[in-house]
């Protein structure tokens, strides 16, 4: 199975890299990754397929929570940036 | 000048809006009709299959009798296919959205799964989720809504495989356990965009030389062909999600853009058939074989991450995936005729082609799509109904 990494970048602030993951897995992936991460906290969510860009704030939103920002990092990779806070 | 610059920024460099992609579709769909052929992928998949065995020395023929096996690049519908991958590519180029997607080998295989049995359903069907489903239903072919009826329970199985798989994934992370690490850094310069415009121009430059060749209908398809993959790839269109998401995510909304797209392309359609246009084509034959392979399809579709044009598309984004999901499909697919000694619709397998209009006069015809269409709408708004039920 692929592993989905997570790592620590700041205090509170964490990136979670799901990219080589294609569509619609990140979709539904959001959801308990969500229920998952501490309160108080942020985190980057890496991704590199398009759609993911639209589905995944869809549901962040869907649940309540804030999408701060979805950046495009390098050719085919987005940050989407999302907090609990 | 601005509005056209805005207008160029609008169509070119931001993802568009989900019902102005489904009204590009319906309309270039409608117009390809008009000019040759409606949209439809997979059976020219199957004839390079064939073409490859042949290649290889296995002599057969290809599973679908209107495309016998020729050089994929002499063929007009083959040239559609490539026009999508181009145009999807270039697209795609221009907006830094490419990038080469390698997968591990569990990927590779969901995908060579996917694509061996899109190939055995799209020989069943026939032909694909796009042909078969979408086409089929506003040709006013009995068999588009039997296949649709495939194609919704097959996505649903392959979308609990893919949601229990990442679900796994998610469930052994621990945030408090994640190490500290620095992040990922963003890249600035890249040479993505101006790489895309070198692709439109080639684009271009190909259907001129087929036109001035001789050959003014390869170069429409062609064009077509990349129309689609542009307007695929900036809406984010995706005919798997529209059948998957219904029932997975309780989110219909694509779908019901789906039905509506066939609504009005339904009234084109007829306009054209009953004034005699081309009244069989996009006609397949009706029967069991229409839900099986659906189903078959369906499941396929969804473990390959696109249908017929959503690996097309997806090729040209760089899902390598996909590639392997487009080779196993059509080495599946290919090999039909030496496995069933029949073509598609011929033989014990296949029931007749039944043309709605001409069994049940043009007001029956209309009465049965357009009731399927209002069925379906209702069905999925009574799913997306059940997601807030207990909330």
């Amino acid at each position: 199975m692929k592993e989905i990494k997570v790592v620590k970048i700041d205090d509170s602030y964490y990136q979670v890299d799901m990219r080589g993951w294609m569509c619609p897995y990140p979709k539904y992936a959001i959801e308990k990754l969500i229920e998952k991460l501490p309160s108080q906290s942020c985190m980057d969510l890496l991704v590199d397929c398009p759609s993911a860009t639209k589905d995944v704030p869809e549901v962040v939103k869907e649940k309540g929570l804030r999408v701060e920002k979805v950046i495009l990092i390098n050719d085919g990779e987005w940050c989407i940036t999302i907090c609990n806070y | 000048m601005k509005i056209l610059r805005e207008l160029l920024k609008i169509t070119l460099f931001e993802p568009w809006p989900l019902w102005v992609g489904m009204l590009a579709l319906t309309i270039t769909n409608l117009y390809m009709f008009m000019f040759a052929r409606a949209l439809g992928v997979f059976p020219q998949m199957a004839m390079w299959g064939s073409w490859i065995y042949n290649l290889l020395g296995w002599q057969i023929e290809s599973p679908f009798p209107p495309y016998p096996v020729k050089l994929p690049y002499l063929d007009q519908h083959s040239l559609l296919d490539l026009g999508i991958i181009l145009g999807a590519l270039s697209v795609a180029l221009i907006n830094r959205e490419f990038k080469l997607r390698k997968e591990n080998f569990l990927g590779y295989l969901m995908g060579a799964i996917g694509g061996f049995l899109m190939g055995l359903g799209t020989v069943l069907m026939p032909p694909c989720n796009v042909g078969g489903f979408w086409v089929a239903t506003m040709a006013f072919s009995l068999s588009g809504p039997l296949a649709g009826i495939g194609l919704f329970i097959g996505a649903y199985i392959g979308g609990k495989i893919l949601k229990t798989q990442v679900s796994k994934a998610v469930e052994i992370i621990d945030f408090n356990k994640a190490q500290k690490a620095e992040p990922v850094l963003s890249k600035k310069h890249s040479i993505s965009t101006f790489l895309g415009f070198i692709f439109i121009i080639s684009l271009l430059l190909i259907s001129l030389i087929y036109y001035y060749y001789g050959m003014p209908v390869h170069a429409g398809l062609f064009l077509f062909g990349a129309f689609f993959g542009i307007i695929f790839q900036r809406s984010r269109i995706c005919f798997v999600a529209a059948f998957r998401e219904i029932t997975i995510s309780k989110d219909g909304k694509i779908m019901k853009w789906v039905l509506i797209s066939i609504g009005i392309s339904a009234i084109g359609f007829a306009i054209l058939k009953s004034k005699g246009y081309q009244p069989y084509h996009m006609v397949f034959p009706a029967g069991w074989h229409n839900v099986l392979g659906g189903l078959i399809f369906g499941i396929g579709m969804v473990l390959a991450g696109g249908c017929g044009v959503g690996i097309l598309v997806r090729s040209g984004e760089g899902y390598t995936r996909s590639w392997i999901a487009i080779l196993t499909g059509m080495l599946t697919s290919g090999a039909w005729t030496g496995i069933y000694k029949h073509k598609v619709g011929e033989g014990w397998l296949y029931g007749s082609p039944v043309f709605l209009p001409e069994k049940l006069g043009w007001a029956g015809a209309f009465l049965v799509i357009f009731g399927f269409l209002f069925i379906f709408y209702l069905i999925i708004t009574w799913l997306e109904g059940k997601k807030y039920e207990g909330n």
